[in-house]
C-alpha cells in the first residue's frame, strides 16, 4: 500500500515538474539578439552614437557593431550604387532627412512600421514626415534640427545695441527688425550679420526661411510651388540683405568662412542655422569664442508669426539586405528611442534629440558657458516643437535644390531678378520631374 | 668683310633668339614645376596653415605629421590596390594588344581592312556613352567593388593594338617564314619571335597602359565602394573631414604618395615613354 | 593614329616590304597555299580579343544605353517604357546645352593657345641650341604622367580668392586678385589652365616627334634665302605640321567635353558640380550627376546617346575639312 501511494506521489511530482518546466521553456529559449553590424555614417556622427550606444553592451552582449565612416555626401553615393548592386550595402545607415525621401522611393530599406508604431507619438511629427511613405515607416529620426539665431554679443554690444537675449529676442522678432539690426551693426562697426555667398550659394538660407513658412518647392498636392509669390518674397529678402552689403560673400564651409566665425575682432554678428551647428563651434570650429555668443528664436514673418524652422537632421535606416533585422533594430531602439540615450548624445555633441519625451530632463536646463551662461537646451525643445509642416525635403529633393540653386545664385549675383530666377527653377523641376 | 658682317649678323640673331627662346621656356616650365612644390609644401603644413594670412611658404614646423594620419587612414592598402590594378591592366593589356596587333600585321585574311576600320572606329566612342549601361552590367556580373571592372573591359585597347601593328610591321617575314618552316605553331611563333623582338615597344606601350590605369578617377570612383579596395586616385578624392570640408593637407600628402612611383618609372625610362607616345601618335 | 589616313608612310613602308618580298615570292607561294588556312584561322584568333570584348563591353552597353534612354528607371525596379520622353526633356534641358556650350567655349580658350606654345616649344626644343634642353623637355612633359585629380586639388588651394598663391603674387606686384574660382568666365579660365598644364608637354613631344621628320634642309634653305624665324615658322613648319596639328585638335576636342577630373576637383563646391552656376559643367560631368547623384538612368542614357552624336559628328567633319588636303 505504502509503495502504491509513494509511486502515486512520484508520479503527481514529476507531472507537475514537468508542467512547470515547459512552461519555462518557452521563454529562456527567445534568445538576445546577436552579431556584427556595420554601420555608415560620416564624421563625427560616430562619436554621438557611440555616446547613445552606453550601456548597450550590458543588455546585449553579443551585438557588436563596426563604424565606417564616408566623406560627408559620400554616403549618397555609395549607398544607392550598394542598394541597386543588391550587395555591399552596410547593416544599418545615417541619411540626412533631406535625401532621405529619395531613398526611400528607391527602395531597399527595411520596413519597420510595426517595430516603431509604439514610439510614433513620441517623435517630433516634422521629422517623420521623410520616414514615412505610403503609411510606412522606412527610418527612425535622430537628431532633430531646429533652426535659430545665434549671435555674438560683443558684435552687438560694439554696436550699441543690447546683448542679453531677452532684449535681442524682441530687437529681432520680425524680419524687417532684423534687416534694421543688420543696418546698424553695418553702420556701427562695418561687420555683416551673417555669410551669404552670391556665386556659389548654396540654397539652404532661403530653404529655412521658406520652411519657417510652411512653403516648399511643392504644395501639399504635388505641384511645383517653388515660384509663388510668397516665395518670391522671401528670395527677394534675402537679395536685398546681399545688395546691400549686409551679408558677406564667403563660401559655406570654406576658411574665409571660418574665420568669420573664429574671429575675435572681425566676426560676424550673427548665423541662422539648426542646433548641430553649435556643437561644431564649440568643438573645432570656433571653440575660442567661448562666451561670447548668444541664441534667440530667428525673425518670425510678421510680429506674432512662427519663428522656427527646419535645416537638415538624421535618421537612421536598416537595409534589406541586413542579414541581421533584429540586432540592428536592438541598436537603434537603444539609441535613438530612449530618452536616456538621446540625453547621452545631447550631452556629448549637442544634439537635439527627436524623441520628445526626453525633454523632461534637466540636462536641457543647464547653463552653458560658452553662450555666457544661457540656457539653451530648453530653447531648441521649444522650437522643435514648433515647426512648421514644409514641402522642402521632398523625394526629388537633391535634384529640386541642385536646379534651384544656380538660379539663385544668378540672381543673387543681378542677372535676372528674383520672379525670373523662380520661374526657371519652377520650369526645370518640372521638366525634370514631370511633376505639375 | 662679308664674312665678319654675316657671322656678326648670325651671332645678334642667335642672341635675341636665345633670349627669346629663355624667356619662354623658363617660366613654363616654371609653371610646370608649381604644382609639385606646392604640393609637396603643403603636405608638410597644418591645416591653419595652408591659408594663412601672410602667405606661409615654408612652414616653421615642418612635420610629416599629415603622412602619419593618412597611413592610419590606410594609404598603403590604397597603394597597393592601385599598383596591383595597374600591373594587372597593363599586362593583360599587353597581352592582347600584341596578338591582335600581329594578327593585323602579318596575317592577310578576308575582311581585314573592314574589321581594322572598325578599329580605329571605336577609338571615338567616348566612355560617357557606355559607364551607364557598363556599370548597370558590373551590377548584374557582381563584379561591383572588384577589381574585374577595372581590368577586363579595357584589356584590349585600340590604340594599343594599332600602336603594336605598327611597331610589328617592321618585322621581317623571313623570321616568321622561318619559323613557321621549322614547324612552330602560330602561338608559338608569337611567344619566341614576336613578343622578344618587340619587347622595347611593350615597355613603351606597358609605360603608357600602367599610367592611364594608375591615374583613372571615374570608374574606380563609380566601382570600388569598399575604402579597403579603392585606389589613391579615389581616396585622394574622398579624403574630406568633418562637415564635407576638403582636409587639403591630408590629401596633398595622398597626392605625393600618389605621384612619386609615377614620376619615379617616368625619369628612369623616360626615352622609353616618349617614343610610345610619338609612336603612336606620328608613324603610321 | 589618325595619320592612318594619310597614306606618306604606309606607301613608304609598303614599297620596302614589297622589294625584300620579290625574291621570296616563289617560296611563299608554296608555304601560303599549305599553311593558308591555318595561319588564317590563328589570325581571327589572335584579333578576337578585341572584337570579344568590344561587342560585350562597348557595343552592347552602347545599344543598352540607347534602350534605357527611351525608359524611365531609377536603377532599382521595372523599366517603364516613355518613348521620346526623356529625348523631349533633354533638348529643352539649360544645363545640357551648357554643357555643350561650356565645351565649346572651354575648347576654345585653351586648344589654340596650348597647340600653338606646344609646337613653338617643340620647335625651339628640335633647335638643339638650347643649353640643357633634355631638361627642360623632362620638366614640360612630366605633368602629363601626374595624377590630374592629385593636381586638381592643388590648383584649388592655388587658385583661392583671398588666401591662394596666384592672388598672393598677384597682389604683391600691384594687380587686384582675380576670382579664380567664384566667377563664371574665370573659372573656364582656370579649368583651361589646368588642362594646359597637363598636357602642353604631351602635346610638345608629339610635334617634336613629327618635327624630326621634317628635313632639316628645307628650313636652312628658308633662311639661307633671308626668310626670318617667324616666316620660315608659319610658312613651312606649320603646313608641314599639319596632321600632327590635326591629330592634336581632335584630341583635345574630344577632350574638352569630356572633362570629368578637372571639374570635380576644382570647380565642384559641396554637392554640385561644374560651378560656378553650372559655368563649368561637360557633359560627362553631367551625365555622372544624373546617373549616380540623382539616380536618372534612363535621362542619363539619353544624355550620353545625343553626346555620342555629337562627337561624332565633330570628329567626323573635322577629318574631312582638315584632313582631305593631304
Amino acid at each position: 500500500m505504502k509503495k502504491s501511494l509513494l509511486l502515486i506521489l512520484v508520479l503527481i511530482l514529476s507531472i507537475s515538474m514537468v508542467a512547470v518546466f515547459s512552461e519555462v521553456a518557452p521563454a529562456e529559449e527567445a534568445p538576445l539578439p546577436s552579431g556584427k553590424l556595420v554601420i555608415w555614417s560620416w564624421a563625427p556622427n560616430e562619436l554621438w552614437l557611440d555616446a547613445s550606444l552606453d550601456g548597450f553592451k550590458e543588455e546585449y552582449p553579443d551585438i557588436e557593431w563596426e563604424h565606417v565612416s564616408y566623406g560627408t555626401g559620400d554616403v549618397y553615393v555609395n549607398l544607392p550604387l550598394a542598394l541597386t548592386a543588391g550587395k555591399g550595402a552596410p547593416d544599418i545607415c545615417l541619411i540626412e532627412n533631406s535625401h532621405l525621401s529619395s531613398i526611400v522611393e528607391m527602395g531597399g530599406l527595411l520596413d519597420i512600421t510595426e517595430k516603431i508604431q509604439p514610439y510614433i507619438d513620441n517623435l517630433a511629427t516634422y521629422k517623420l514626415k521623410e520616414c514615412r511613405k505610403d503609411e510606412k515607416y522606412y527610418a527612425v529620426p535622430w537628431d532633430g534640427s531646429p533652426v535659430a539665431m545665434y549671435y555674438r554679443r560683443d558684435v552687438f554690444e560694439k554696436a550699441g545695441l543690447p546683448t542679453d537675449p531677452e532684449s535681442v529676442e524682441e530687437l529681432v522678432s520680425t524680419w524687417d527688425k532684423y534687416y534694421e539690426v543688420a543696418k546698424t551693426i553695418k553702420e556701427e562697426t562695418g561687420l555683416y550679420m551673417q555669410a551669404c555667398t552670391k556665386a556659389n550659394n548654396n540654397g539652404r538660407l532661403l530653404e529655412m526661411l521658406l520652411w519657417e513658412r510652411g512653403l516648399g518647392y511643392i504644395d501639399d498636392e504635388g505641384k511645383v510651388s517653388i515660384n509663388s509669390p510668397e516665395v518670391v518674397e522671401t528670395l527677394e529678402f534675402i537679395g536685398k540683405m546681399t545688395s546691400e552689403g549686409l551679408y558677406s560673400d564667403e563660401v559655406d564651409w570654406t576658411d574665409g568662412w571660418y574665420a568669420e566665425f573664429k574671429s575675435l575682432d572681425k566676426p560676424v554678428a550673427s548665423y541662422i542655422e539648426a542646433s548641430w551647428m553649435s556643437g561644431i563651434f564649440k568643438s573645432w570650429l570656433a571653440p575660442e569664442t567661448s562666451g561670447l555668443w548668444g541664441i534667440v528664436h530667428m525673425p518670425a514673418y510678421e510680429e506674432g508669426g512662427v519663428r522656427a524652422s527646419a535645416d537638415g537632421g538624421s535618421s537612421l535606416i536598416i537595409t534589406e539586405q541586413c542579414q541581421n533585422p533584429e540586432a540592428a533594430w536592438a541598436l537603434i531602439e537603444y539609441a535613438l528611442l530612449r530618452d536616456q540615450s538621446v540625453i547621452n548624445c545631447f550631452v556629448a555633441g549637442d544634439y537635439t534629440p527627436s524623441l520628445v519625451t526626453s525633454y523632461d530632463s534637466d540636462v536641457f536646463k543647464v547653463k552653458d558657458p560658452f553662450y555666457a551662461g544661457q540656457v539653451i537646451g530648453t530653447m531648441f525643445n521649444d522650437i522643435m516643437l514648433n515647426i512648421p509642416k514644409a514641402n522642402i525635403y521632398t523625394a526629388e529633393y537633391a535634384e529640386m535644390s541642385s536646379l534651384t540653386v544656380p538660379e539663385i545664385a544668378k540672381y543673387l549675383t543681378g542677372k535676372q531678378s528674383a520672379q525670373e530666377a523662380l520661374d526657371n527653377a519652377a520650369a526645370a523641376i518640372r521638366a525634370a520631374t514631370g511633376r505639375k | 668683310m662679308a664674312v665678319i658682317t654675316e657671322s656678326t649678323l648670325i651671332k645678334t640673331k642667335t642672341l635675341d633668339k636665345r633670349i627669346f627662346v629663355y624667356l619662354l621656356l623658363i617660366p613654363t616650365c616654371i609653371f610646370m614645376m608649381l604644382p609639385f612644390f606646392w604640393m609637396l609644401i603643403t603636405s608638410l603644413k597644418t591645416m591653419a596653415e595652408v591659408f594663412n594670412v601672410p602667405m606661409i611658404i615654408f612652414s616653421h614646423n615642418m612635420s610629416l605629421d599629415n603622412f602619419k594620419v593618412v597611413i592610419d587612414k590606410g594609404v598603403w592598402i590604397r597603394l597597393w590596390n592601385t599598383f596591383f590594378i595597374s600591373f594587372t591592366a597593363t599586362v593583360l593589356r599587353l597581352f592582347f594588344c600584341s596578338l591582335a596587333g600581329y594578327g593585323f600585321a602579318k596575317f592577310r585574311f578576308p575582311g581585314r581592312d573592314i574589321l581594322f576600320s572598325v578599329l580605329i572606329a571605336s577609338m571615338i566612342v567616348p566612355f560617357a556613352v557606355t559607364v551607364v549601361p557598363l556599370y548597370i552590367m558590373m551590377v548584374n556580373f557582381h563584379w561591383v567593388d572588384t577589381i574585374l571592372p577595372l581590368v577586363i573591359p579595357g584589356a584590349a585597347s585600340a590604340f594599343g593594338i594599332f600602336f603594336m601593328r605598327q611597331y610589328i610591321r617592321s618585322i621581317p617575314d623571313e623570321l616568321l617564314d622561318a619559323a613557321r618552316i621549322d614547324g612552330c605553331s602560330e602561338f608559338s611563333i608569337y611567344v619566341r619571335v614576336i613578343l622578344p623582338i618587340v619587347t622595347p615597344g611593350l615597355v613603351s606601350l606597358g609605360l603608357i597602359f600602367f599610367m592611364q590605369v594608375w591615374n583613372d578617377f571615374m570608374w574606380p570612383l563609380v566601382i570600388l565602394k569598399t575604402p579597403e579596395n579603392q585606389t589613391l586616385p579615389v581616396m585622394i578624392a574622398t579624403l574630406t573631414g568633418l562637415a564635407g570640408t576638403n582636409m587639403y593637407t591630408l590629401q596633398m600628402a595622398v597626392s605625393v604618395i600618389s605621384i612619386t612611383p609615377l614620376i619615379i618609372i617616368f625619369l628612369i625610362f623616360q626615352r622609353r615613354f616618349t617614343t610610345g607616345i610619338t609612336f603612336g601618335a606620328v608613324k603610321g | 593614329m589618325f595619320t592612318y589616313f594619310f597614306s606618306n608612310q604606309r606607301n613608304n613602308q609598303e614599297r620596302f616590304s614589297k622589294t625584300m618580298a620579290i625574291d621570296t615570292r616563289v617560296l611563299k607561294r608554296m608555304k601560303e597555299s599549305w599553311g593558308e588556312v591555318k595561319k588564317k584561322r590563328w589570325a581571327y584568333i589572335f584579333i578576337s580579343p578585341f572584337y570579344i570584348l568590344f561587342a560585350i563591353f562597348s557595343m552592347y552597353p552602347i545599344i543598352f544605353s540607347i534602350y534605357l534612354s527611351f525608359t524611365k528607371w531609377k536603377g532599382m525596379g521595372p523599366k517603364v517604357f516613355v518613348g521620346l520622353a526623356n529625348y523631349r526633356r533633354l533638348f529643352g534641358d539649360p544645363i545640357f546645352w551648357q554643357s555643350i556650350r561650356n565645351g565649346v567655349i572651354i575648347f576654345f580658350l585653351y586648344v589654340p593657345i596650348m597647340t600653338f606654345l606646344a609646337l613653338v616649344l617643340a620647335v625651339i626644343l628640335n633647335a638643339k641650341f638650347v643649353r640643357f634642353f633634355r631638361i627642360f623637355r623632362t620638366m614640360l612633359f612630366v605633368p602629363y604622367v601626374t595624377t590630374m585629380i592629385a593636381v586638381g586639388y592643388v590648383f584649388r588651394i592655388m587658385m583661392n580668392t583671398k588666401y591662394g598663391l596666384f592672388n598672393m603674387v598677384l597682389t604683391s606686384i600691384g594687380i587686384s586678385p582675380v576670382p579664380w574660382l567664384d566667377n563664371v568666365w574665370w573659372a573656364r579660365v582656370s579649368i583651361s589652365l589646368l588642362i594646359m598644364w597637363a598636357w602642353l608637354g604631351y602635346n610638345m613631344v608629339i610635334m617634336l616627334a613629327g618635327l624630326q621628320t621634317i628635313p632639316k634642309d628645307l628650313v636652312e634653305a628658308a633662311t639661307i634665302d633671308g626668310a626670318n624665324p617667324a616666316q620660315a615658322f608659319f610658312r613651312i613648319t606649320v603646313p608641314l605640321m599639319r596632321p600632327i596639328i590635326l591629330f592634336s585638335v581632335i584630341l583635345s576636342t574630344i577632350g574638352s567635353f569630356g572633362l570629368f577630373n578637372e571639374v570635380y576637383t576644382l570647380t565642384t563646391v559641396g554637392d554640385v558640380p561644374g560651378g560656378p552656376m553650372y559655368a563649368t559643367i561637360t557633359p560627362l560631368v553631367y551625365i555622372y550627376q544624373q546617373a549616380f547623384r540623382n539616380y536618372n538612368f534612363s535621362y542619363a542614357s539619353a544624355v550620353s546617346c545625343i553626346y555620342f552624336v555629337i562627337i561624332f559628328v565633330l570628329t567626323l567633319l573635322q577629318l574631312r575639312y582638315f584632313g582631305r588636303e593631304y
